[in-house]
């Protein structure tokens, strides 16, 4: 490479001297090509000048410049280009133009340091003047999970990821906090400049704890082999190109375009790993007692005598009562275990008796290692007209649950071709092809397995034996009857028919891609009209089977999504004087949506069991719910970039939308953002040789969002006829015609320093954004009826600080040591409501908990019942418990022995947010080998467990047995020296004396005497993320294999271990689904633990 | 800038600017094509009939525990309602936003559209605005019985989100004009809604659809005066008196206000989808109810309970404790049919209402007692004791009949109506605060005492605070054992 190199430059250089004998004493022009040394890819924006005449040229977007008007004589020529080494030559102007075409070597300086902007505009590290952090798609491919945006998690900082723990679940992205109080928060993916739809259909009832499935996100069908780099553009004053759908920030994909250099590249990928429940996050069991909610099922309803806590019925038929256990009961706050009892038990669906003991094989028998596999092939090459590529990839991973399967194809196609030396065409077809079958279930629901073991099991139920039981003759043998006769369950399936019979499955099938046309009409302007699909159509079918709990149903739901973007964009690169270049651009995007929905259920049951078909439904079938959505958004915008001797840089950039959203006098709205940049390293080069790179930023910028499809007309619900007579009721939500955009303003400063020639370095910004105007549904008084207002109200604030920086301790020629860090915070607030509304409530949880907005306080306060206080200073206080209090001691009942609560509901008992997130990884080069492992942190931030109030009060954890501090059984009767003594003072002071009784789930630790401030717990965790570790054969091996050029192995491990939480028995991380409803858990699945092997060929 | 640069942008914009401009008009895509923007008055008429239907008789926790405070039923293992814990569920927020949004609110629609309809003929009109009205007197008076003072005045106003609330009292007064005049309005020679109507749309059953709408909102004026007796005796006694002489109230079970659910889902009886399509075991009968009905052998149990297999006499289970299922009485197949009607105002409770008028001395036909023993053979009758031995054995005890039964007036009927409104339990919880019989305790482990009103919604208190602690100050503290201003005394 070197050596050609070489050549080239020589014969330029001969080129030259041969131009020089012939030259005339009149004006010519020099002009010709810089590109990059490596790999042949023009640069444009490199300077090239002549010192002796003052003058110069930038090159044009496609790299070729032209200096007119230059004397003959012979001059110096410099060309310079941020991240490359300084090229010096000389030039004899005779009688002809001159041709130089110049390929400039990289320097070490600010290597990789180019940026892919808004409307794909590339920024040299110089020119940027907003905050934007790259991610090494290495990390991401290394893993090869079917979730890839998962792994986004610890790699920016202000990014905050929550994975998800659910096969194919949806994971929760939020940059630089929430914004809009009830819109859409996760940030726009653009892959290849085609907006990328990241929605899910998950609903707002599933967010908020209840029945459904989790069918992930659609930014998961990219493929990750494909990408060639992500930018993460965070403030708006990087994102307001992209007009509204860039307010919460937007992660930039390009996707590989060919190998670089000639000839046919071929890349082979295989990996395998295994995944296993992290068990520091699954319930651990009490071994003393077994089913029931305490002595009541048999006179004397005595909770001394064992067989009070028993069925008690004739099983034999000899005239005596045997003990049966309390089947239809799903906790374990029943008989104290004795192995010398004889009790009847469920088994095949049949009562047989046994032992009465703790279960052998607890629901973590019940959890299988999940397994995934995947291969891909890429074929890529360029040639002298352009690139191609081709590639397939094939995933399929099996859950943690049983009957569980998620698969998928991932074709990709792409290429350019170089139609005239003017005219370039690229274009690019991709499809992916989900299948999901068993996807987990979520919320307070049968079909969610996590919420029957977190909160009501028994803990004498052996799910080895209940397997054994399904599988013998696949009938829904539970331990949960409703009756001695066994017909049906009373509230829980066997988990293994409910895994096998009521299970879903689904599929969407993707197409994205684009075709573009690129025109160079002058070296300094080029024109692109492209013209971008992105579609899915997706197919889930939901069943219950006919033994189920449930009423047996099939349900089907169709939708289709599509988007269409038409853009016409010029770029401008201009070389106004030797210091000062223009560059900038002006374009147009119109925005078509489009979503069609169908979603139709069975009617009271199914005609046949196991045939999933609307056909079988047992009554007529009612009206399915249909929708469709379509949204249209015209933008026209310009950039214009100013950049002084590479040093100084202004950029200004607006767009203007007009949505279809929004009322026709609203509808129009603007994005202006300005942003300045100070390379002053550039002025201290020679003074300060310590400070390689030292670069301040600032800006300002405007962005706006679009109403919710919908929100200006009012129309009514439609309920199934009731019999033959039509049925219409109002809406609950009224809405708006006279709604406005919502803005965000946000401005942000920051400094970019390297030091020590790039040893040490870091970044460092903070900014406030406010978004008002907001677009909110106002929960109402519903005496209005309605339950909430569309209006234009509200001021939500962000500010934060974010810091990233890396450090190299160790850098020899064979090894490398790095540290990279992301830190953040954010603190957030609402400002301001709607007129005379203080509060919007975002969700309401079991046991009057609620997620609320509320004025005065961070985005996602919880509030719900919360203990009383007792304060000298305040006397005994309801209701008005500050969330953290310190110091007021809580008021025990001095009759009862449990917590007082407050009657009130409103009070404020957590805050979701997190004081700070971060993360810090080390990677170590030696040779080939390469070892990197990645800690992700949070502080602060709380959580409302339903799984713990419901789950401490069936009497599941082992806090809830064993002995007092009396020595004592804490279950035993408080006359006989059980309960427990609550920490606390009575209404009047003193130290609570009152013992409080524990003998069934009314005890005092569960929800039943508890408020719902019990059950807040802090989110706060060190996890050890990633480790990975990577060896590339020596090339010298390679070798000897032939075709092959590389061959590189590679083990990661993922959530290897949770350092440090304080949420016992689940991942602090753990939630319902993607979207604004945060802050809790319930059913909440466990983490997984997930070790990768990959190999990976190129040839 | 050089001339070409310029034209190139000048050119660049005008096609750009060309694009963008040629396709505005976009807002005319934001009307949602699968749902109406406007609709038939009938239909939201219908479906405030049918919302108030399922309110007054579901007997699902998260919004209908009357049945439970009535001490008529108790649940099995989740007791958290039979010791009144109406916070976990909200249970307050679920009733509330149910009488203003589904049923006032869609009465209030109806309303202006049958106003503004210039087609329908004026007499149908007429009509059909009064049968509305009365409907939504039974509404507010409801969410009165419940709560208390609520938003009335300011109440279905999208100009005020936080509308003021109204005492309860002077609502009441307001329901009763509103009602004559409804009444007055009503025309029999005209039609109604027709089969739109849920209750009396059936002609073969009800040839005249208006003249039972007179009987119905007479006996629900019978009602509100009845209720305001030891409020404001004067009022109670002229608007008893006045309903009663209409000659016009419910006067035989067939005139009974009944919604008939349909056999099959969606719309069928919400008890049957809460007792048995759920598949669950949460209610037994209490033994409140069932030892104070075994006392006196009555021949309403066939039809109330059912015995679980291995039970032979009916018996309660201990209300507000947990009680295993199997060893205590059921609600009886009867009530669980998906078809069994929804009862809003029947004939048993309109003679128990002539009865205590009479024995309060207010000048109506009949005696205390003839009415007292015509509710209580209405209620037999309509829950199938149709012979009419049921009846007398029945009566014919010492307990039962009028002149022999225990205590007052009060307790006399207080006892009986508690009996006879088995499945009507919001009629039955607003009759038991009014004559203070039958005796509930409240159980051990109850959060509260026997609630006197619910609580108002945890949404008042977030949404329109100020509002509601006005309101909560003037009942008298927002308070579940605050009495209300009609069941002072």
């Amino acid at each position: 490479m070197k050596k050609v190199l070489l050549n080239t430059l020589l014969v330029s250089c001969l080129l030259f001297v041969g131009m020089i004998s012939q030259a005339k004493a009149q004006q010519r022009s020099i002009k010709g090509k810089v590109t990059d040394a490596s790999n042949g890819d023009p640069l444009p924006g490199a300077n090239v000048y002549i010192p002796k005449l003052n003058i110069g040229a930038a090159t044009g977007v496609n790299g070729t410049y032209v200096i007119s008007s230059v004397p003959t004589g012979t001059y110096t020529v410099t060309v310079t280009y941020v991240g490359y080494k300084k090229y010096t030559t000389t030039v004899e102007v005779a009688d002809h133009n001159v041709t130089l075409n110049v390929k400039l070597q990289a320097s070490n300086v600010g290597l990789n340091q180019v940026f892919v902007t808004a409307q794909g505009e590339k920024k040299t590290k110089n020119e940027l003047s907003y905050s934007a952090q790259q991610v090494q798609p290495q990390s991401i491919q290394s893993v090869h999970a079917q979730n890839f945006t998962n792994l986004l998690s610890g790699k920016v900082s202000g990014l905050d990821v929550r994975p998800s723990n659910t096969m194919g679940g949806s994971t929760n992205m939020v940059l630089r906090g929430i914004t809009s109080l009830t819109g859409n928060n996760q940030p726009l993916f653009v892959i290849d400049g085609v907006p990328f739809a990241n929605s899910n259909t998950n609903t707002g009832a599933e967010q908020a704890g209840f029945r459904g499935y989790d069918f992930g996100n659609a930014a998961n069908d990219l493929n990750p082999d494909n990408i060639a780099s992500i930018d993460v553009l965070k403030g708006a004053a990087a994102t307001a190109l992209y007009g509204e759908r860039g307010a919460n920030g937007v992660i930039v994909i390009t996707t590989k375009q060919g190998n670089k250099t000639k000839g046919i590249g071929v890349s082979l990928n295989a990996g395998v790993g295994i995944g296993y429940v992290d068990k520091s996050t699954f319930p651990k069991y009490q071994h003393e007692y077994g089913a029931g909610y305490g002595a009541y099922y048999a006179p004397p309803f005595d909770p001394t005598v064992t067989k009070s806590f028993f069925f008690n019925t004739d099983m034999t038929g000899n005239g005596k009562a045997d003990l049966v256990v309390p089947f239809t009961e799903d906790a374990s706050y029943g008989a104290k275990f004795n192995k010398n009892l004889t009790v009847y038990q469920w088994q095949d669906g049949k009562l047989v008796p046994k032992p009465w003991v703790a279960a052998a094989h607890g629901p973590m028998y019940f959890m299988k290692h999940a397994v995934d596999n995947h291969q891909s092939i890429f074929v890529d090459g360029t040639t002298n007209k352009g690139y191609y590529k081709i590639g397939y990839t094939r995933k399929n991973e099996t859950g943690i649950l049983p009957n569980s399967d998620l698969g998928k194809d991932q074709f990709n196609l792409g290429g350019s071709y170089k139609l005239t030396e003017k005219l370039k065409a690229t274009g690019s077809v991709n499809f992916t092809k989900t299948s999901g079958l068993g996807r987990y279930g979520n919320g307070y629901d049968n079909i969610n397995p996590m919420t029957n073991f977190r909160q009501w099991f028994e803990t004498n139920v052996d799910l080895k034996q209940q397997q054994q039981s399904y599988f013998h003759d696949h009938n829904n043998d539970t331990w949960n009857y409703a009756g001695f006769a066994g017909q049906k369950p009373i509230f829980w399936d066997n988990q293994y028919y409910n895994r096998y019979q009521n299970y879903e499955n689904d599929n969407r099938n993707r197409y994205y891609g684009f075709a573009k046309l690129r025109y160079d009409p002058a070296s300094w302007v080029n024109i692109k009209g492209q013209i971008s699909l992105d579609t899915y159509n997706w197919f889930q079918q939901q069943r219950i089977a006919y033994q189920s709990i449930d009423i047996p149903q099939y349900e089907r739901y169709n939708r289709d999504y599509s988007e269409y973007n038409y853009k016409l964009v010029a770029n401008f690169n201009k070389q106004l004087t030797k210091d000062l270049k223009l560059t900038g651009l002006l374009g147009g995007n119109i925005r078509k949506q489009r979503i069609h929905s169908i979603d139709q259920s069975t009617n009271g049951g199914l005609g046949v069991p196991g045939i999933y078909a609307l056909s079988n439904s047992k009554n007529a079938l009612t009206f399915p719910t249909e929708h469709y959505n379509r949204r249209d958004v015209d933008g026209a915008f310009a950039e214009a970039t100013l950049v002084y001797k590479n040093m100084l840089v202004l950029d200004m950039t607006d767009r203007r939308d007009v949505s279809s959203t929004l009322p026709k006098k609203n509808d129009t709205y603007y994005y202006p953002s300005i942003s300045g940049a100070f390379t002053f390293s550039e002025l201290t080069k020679n003074s300060l040789p310590w400070l390689s790179y030292a670069k301040i930023h600032a800006s300002y910028a405007e962005v706006g969002h679009d109403a919710p499809v919908y929100s200006i007309h009012n129309s009514y619900d439609t309920f199934a006829p009731f019999g033959g007579i039509a049925l219409h009721s109002n809406p609950g939500t009224l809405n708006n015609p006279e709604l406005k955009p919502e803005r965000t303003k946000e401005y942000e400063v920051g400094i970019n320093t390297e030091f020590l020639k790039n040893r040490i370095g870091f970044n460092v910004s903070y900014y406030k954004s406010n978004t008002i105007d907001q677009i909110i549904p106002a929960a109402v008084s519903r005496a209005t009826g309605y339950n909430a207002f569309w209006v234009n109200a509200g001021n939500v604030e962000n500010r934060g600080w974010e810091v990233s920086g890396f450090i190299r301790p160790v850098q020899t020629s064979n090894f490398v040591w790095t540290i990279n860090a992301n830190w953040s915070r954010n603190r957030n607030k609402v400002i301001s409501l709607a007129p005379g509304i203080s509060n919007l409530q975002l969700a309401v949880f079991q046991n009057g908990v609620s997620l609320n907005a509320t004025v005065g306080q961070p985005y996602g306060t919880l509030k719900g019942t919360d203990f009383m206080y007792y304060n000298d200073n305040m006397s005994p206080k309801v209701g008005t418990g500050p969330a953290y209090r310190k110091g007021g001691e809580k008021i025990v009942n001095p009759n009862t022995g449990y917590y007082e609560k407050s009657g009130t509901s409103n009070n404020v008992i957590g805050n979701i947010n997190p004081n700070w997130t971060g993360s810090i990884s080390n990677t170590f080069e030696y040779k080939n080998f390469s070892l990197s492992f990645q800690v992700d942190l949070q502080n602060g931030g709380d959580i409302y467990s339903l799984d713990m109030a419901y789950g401490l009060a069936t009497g599941l954890y082992p806090s809830t047995a064993g002995l007092n501090s009396k020595g004592k059984p804490k279950r035993s009767p408080v006359s006989q020296g059980g309960g427990v003594l609550l920490k606390g003072v009575t209404p009047t002071g003193s130290p609570n004396k009152t013992w409080a009784g524990a003998t069934s789930f009314a005890n005092p630790w569960g929800y039943y005497w508890n408020p719902g401030r019990a059950f807040i717990y802090d989110a706060s965790f060190i996890k050890l993320r990633q480790v990975d570790i990577s060896y590339s054969l020596p090339q010298r091996l390679v070798s000897n294999l032939g075709l092959v050029r590389g061959i590189d192995l590679s083990l990661v491990g993922r959530n290897l271990w949770i350092i440090q939480k304080n949420i016992p028995y689940s991942d602090p991380q753990a939630g319902t689904s993607a979207g604004n409803i945060q802050g809790f858990q319930g059913g909440a699945y466990p983490s997984v633990r997930n070790i990768t092997f990959n190999i990976s060929l190129k040839f | 800038m050089t001339l070409t640069m310029k034209k190139f942008i000048i050119t660049i914009t005008a096609t750009i600017m060309l694009l963008v401009v040629g396709c505005s008009n976009i807002t005319n895509i934001n009307t949602d094509p699968k749902r109406p923007a406007t609709v038939p008055a009938p239909t939201l008429f219908s479906s405030a009939e049918r919302s108030f239907s399922n309110f007054m008789t579901n007997t699902n926790v998260n919004r209908n525990i009357f049945r439970l405070i009535d001490q008529y039923w108790t649940e099995t293992t989740y007791t958290d309602e039979s010791n009144y814990n109406l916070v976990s569920r909200a249970i307050p927020d679920n009733n509330w936003n149910i009488l203003y949004r589904d049923v006032i609110k869609d009465l209030s629609n109806a309303t202006t559209i049958i106003n503004n309809d210039k087609t329908i003929d004026p007499k149908v009109k007429k009509n059909e605005l009064a049968c509305i009205e009365i409907l939504n007197v039974y509404a507010y008076s409801e969410l009165v019985n419940i709560y208390g003072n609520v938003p009335y005045t300011q109440a279905l106003n999208v100009k005020i989100p936080n509308p003021k609330y109204d005492d309860a009292n002077s609502i009441y007064k307001n329901l009763i004009k509103r009602l004559n005049s409804a009444i007055g309005n009503l025309d029999k020679n005209a039609a109604g809604f027709g089969t739109a109507d849920l209750i009396y749309g059936n002609s073969t059953k009800f040839p005249n659809q208006i003249s039972e709408w007179i009987k119905f909102a007479n006996s629900l004026k019978l009602k509100l005066g009845i209720t305001l007796a030891d409020a404001d005796p004067t009022l109670a006694q002229s608007t008893v008196e006045s309903a009663a002489a209409s000659n016009n109230l419910i006067s035989s079970n067939n005139d009974n206000a009944l919604v008939d659910y349909k056999e099959s889902p969606p719309n069928t009886n919400p008890v049957w989808v809460d007792l048995v399509q759920s598949g669950r075991h949460d209610f037994v009968v209490a033994n409140t109810l069932i030892n104070s009905m075994n006392a006196l052998n009555d021949p309403r149990r066939q039809f109330y309970f059912t015995n679980p297999e291995g039970l032979s006499t009916y018996t309660g289970g201990r209300y507000g404790m947990s009680n295993r299922y199997s060893l205590y009485t059921h609600p009886s197949n009867k009530l669980k049919q998906p078809s069994f009607p929804g009862d809003l105002m029947d004939y048993s409770q309109v003679e128990f209402y002539l009865s205590e008028a009479a024995a309060r001395g207010y000048s109506i036909p009949g005696s205390a007692e003839q009415h007292y023993k015509n509710g209580i053979r209405a209620s037999i009758q309509y829950w199938g004791g149709t012979a009419d031995s049921l009846f007398n054995n029945y009566y014919n005890q010492t307990s039962v009949n009028w002149t022999t039964a225990p205590g007052n007036y009060k307790e006399k009927i207080g006892m009986q109506e508690w009996y006879a409104m088995y499945n009507r339990g919001m009629t039955e919880w607003t009759n038991w605060r009014r004559l203070d019989y039958p005796k509930l305790q409240a159980p051990p482990n109850a959060v509260s005492v026997i609630p006197n009103r619910y609580t108002y919604p945890i949404e008042e208190e977030n949404l329109n605070k100020a509002n509601y602690e006005a309101a909560a100050h003037a009942i008298g503290g927002d308070k579940v054992s605050t009495k209300l201003f009609w069941d002072k005394y």
